[in-house]
């Protein structure tokens, strides 16, 4: 399954490898713990199993001690040493001893200390006897009118002992053995049938790329598994976001464009008036385009600061703003154009009051820039455009106000949208962005902007958000 | 001809009069739709040339409502907008031709002359009375291959009566189609045009007859 390897030249390692490390170190750390504890184990039940066994022909040795006569006599049972006769290797030896004297047996059998042994209780231990491991189960009698502990003990060589352990030791590390191996060989297949949603989940995006036109509906990805759903609803997220992105900046791109279709119209046709007219007609073809020329560019510039207010200002920190010195400045900025507008500029304010606000210089500068501008623009001669500064307890605003011949009241609210020139056959040629490019810097600046309610003409207030004093 | 301009942006609107009347034709203009309805019904435009992006009342609802009343003035649209849908709602609305902004000069006016020619029932360029012949694509006319230089008034009243040719073509007509509202109309304009026509066909052209407190008519054949 190539096409689920996650393998990246320097980065994280690859999830076949952590998988492993994840689950094959803890998995053979156990299968250590597990051997050695069953180690253990079966050692211990091998000894108590075959200590049984001999504590079995211990006991039927034992029972046939008796006293006869004042003599300890016995009778050695068959049955005893066939208990242990399964052992086809392991060699039996036995031993009865009164006191120090030997009564039956292998008289050089190491005999225990009568006095650490209790009375009828079989004790088992392990010893050397011709030079091979032993095991002795080995039991004090004490019988009637003997005054000297009867010893009897039973013995026999380790190798059936051995043997078996050997062998249920191996069945425990083959066992161990398998059960690794096949988790090791498992994890592959299981990783590529488990990463398969996750495959689908990349066809499902892969398709997307190859789309000509860009698609930002949801993923079609059938049933995700639970892991899968938090990453695909991100993605999710992510894509209506870049919709939502894409689609103001075609909406924008297509209003701009036609923004700028009839301006163009116009520099064509009085382009061909003047290529065919006469003297006069071209001079007047000359105006009309050096005023489109205008148009065309004002058209360009506010796009751009419309484009600039809707990015700036995103990460940037509020900075403190002296309203008063920025009003000032597009104040004499614009002085000229009203001048030849006839159209007074006036700045009003407390003279003694700080008018400080938290906000972006360049921003302030294009919402007034622009406010004045509109002030100028839709106004008559011998009007007056005032821009009044006011501070009501921590908020300030600036109130732009012009006496011209105002906004009917129903088209106010269009007039913040994009491209929406409110003004009738006399009116100037406007872009129809200012109002839109102000109510985008306020937006930025956490501020608003609307209409003031005045008799005459136009009033626009910019409320800034209340400074922490 | 007498054509009606329904443009909101006054300076486009300023260029395509320029251009019309370079051309030979009356043109007036007007703003909004709401004005555009006032007046259509009353002049005898032989074209309305309608902006589709109008403040109040939209190019669409405009030529909607003339349609509804029975006018069946041509009309070409203009718009600043790219989509196909636009182009065929502004056709199916009843529009006979539809140009997008920004145009060539050039193939405004030939479209405005194609429309011109239409209305009048007959889409040859070439009309042709007896021994004169008019090309209404190039303005230019000539009686028996003798070119006449014809001023632009002069070649609209001319056009305008032979296009008609042997019917009376009454005064006021003949004013409505040569002069825009704006263009101050003297008592005798209509006459002084005529008078000099009437030199410059003579004396092979076909001749231009006063039908007395009714207009004029031009020979047929």
């Amino acid at each position: 399954m190539p096409a689920e390897t996650v393998i990246t030249d320097r980065g994280a390692p690859a999830l076949r490898t952590r998988l492993l490390v994840a689950v094959l170190g803890p998995l053979l750390a156990a299968a250590i713990l597990i051997g050695v504890v069953g180690a253990a184990l079966i050692a211990d039940v091998v000894r108590r199993t075959n200590d049984r066994v001999l504590a079995g022909a211990l006991g039927a040795i034992a029972e046939t001690v008796q006293v006869e006569r004042g003599e300890v006599t016995l009778d050695l049972p068959a049955a005893a040493f066939g208990m242990l006769e399964n052992t086809e290797r392991d060699n039996v030896y036995y031993r009865v001893a009164v006191g120090g004297d030997l009564l039956t047996g292998y008289a050089d059998l190491p005999a225990p200390d009568p006095a650490t042994l209790a009375v009828d209780v079989p004790r088992y231990r392990f010893a050397r006897y011709r030079d091979q491991p032993i095991r002795i189960a080995e039991v004090r009698r004490s019988l009637p009118r003997i005054d000297k502990p009867v010893i009897v003990q039973i013995a026999e060589t380790l190798d059936n002992r051995g043997a078996l352990t050997r062998r249920l030791m191996l069945a425990l590390l083959i066992g161990e053995c398998v059960l690794v191996g096949a988790a090791a060989l498992l994890l592959r297949p299981a990783l590529g049938w488990s990463l398969r949603p996750l495959s689908r989940l990349r066809g499902a995006v892969e398709a997307r790329d190859k789309r000509a036109r860009p698609d930002f509906s949801s993923l079609d990805t059938g049933p995700l598994p639970s892991e899968l759903r938090p990453l695909a609803g991100a993605f999710d997220r992510l894509l209506a976001q870049l919709d939502t992105a894409t689609v103001g900046v075609r909406r924008f791109t297509a209003d701009a464009s036609h923004q700028m279709r009839t301006p163009l119209s116009v520099l064509k046709v009085q382009v061909a008036l003047a290529r065919r007219g006469s003297e006069a007609e071209r001079r007047d073809a000359l105006d009309e385009i050096a005023d489109v020329a205008v148009r065309l560019e004002r058209l360009v510039t506010q796009l751009l600061a419309l484009a600039r207010a809707e990015e700036a200002g995103v990460s940037a920190p509020l900075e403190a703003v002296d309203l008063r010195e920025v009003a000032a400045a597009v104040i004499a900025r614009q002085i000229n154009q009203a001048i030849r507008a006839g159209v007074d500029l006036i700045l009003e304010g407390d003279a003694e009051t700080r008018y400080t606000v938290a906000g972006h210089r360049t921003l302030i500068f294009e919402i007034l820039s622009n406010l004045i501008d509109n002030g100028i623009r839709y106004n008559r001669r011998g009007g007056t455009v005032s821009v009044a500064l006011q501070a009501e307890d921590a908020r300030i605003a600036v109130v732009v106000a012009d006496d011209g011949p105002g906004i009917i009241a129903a088209y106010r609210e269009k007039a913040f949208d994009r491209f929406v020139r409110l003004g009738s056959a006399n009116s100037p040629e406007g872009s129809g962005l200012g109002l839109a490019i102000v109510r985008s810097a306020a937006t930025r600046l956490n501020a608003t902007v609307g209409f003031v309610d005045v008799d005459r003409g136009t009033a626009i207030i910019l409320r800034f958000a209340p400074t922490p004093s | 001809m007498r054509i009606l301009v329904i443009e909101d942006d006054a300076a486009l609107a300023r260029s395509i009069a320029a251009l019309l009347r370079a051309g030979g034709n009356a043109v007036d203009h007007v703003a909004t739709g709401e004005d555009a309805l006032a007046v259509v019904a009353g002049e005898p435009y032989a074209l309305v040339i309608l902006d589709v992006g109008l403040p109040g009342i939209d190019g669409f609802t405009v030529l909607e409502t003339l349609r509804r009343r029975g006018e069946r003035v041509p009309v070409l649209m203009l718009t600043a907008r790219d989509a196909l849908d636009d182009r065929v709602r502004g056709l199916d609305l009843g529009a006979d031709d539809y140009l997008r902004k920004p145009f060539e000069p050039e193939e405004l006016e030939a479209r405005v002359r194609a429309l011109g020619r239409r209305r009048g029932g007959d889409p040859l360029p070439m009309l042709s009375v007896g021994t004169l012949t008019i090309n209404r694509s190039t303005g230019d006319a000539d009686i028996a291959g003798r070119a006449l230089d014809l001023r632009r008034r002069e070649r609209a009243v001319l056009e305008a009566l032979a296009t008609r040719a042997g019917r009376v073509v009454p005064r006021e007509l003949l004013i409505g189609e040569v002069f825009g509202f704006d263009e101050p109309v003297g008592g005798n304009a209509i006459e002084v045009h005529v008078t000099r026509l009437r030199t410059k066909l003579a004396p092979d052209g076909p001749g231009i007859r006063t039908v007395r407190g009714v207009g004029y008519m031009l020979d047929a054949g």
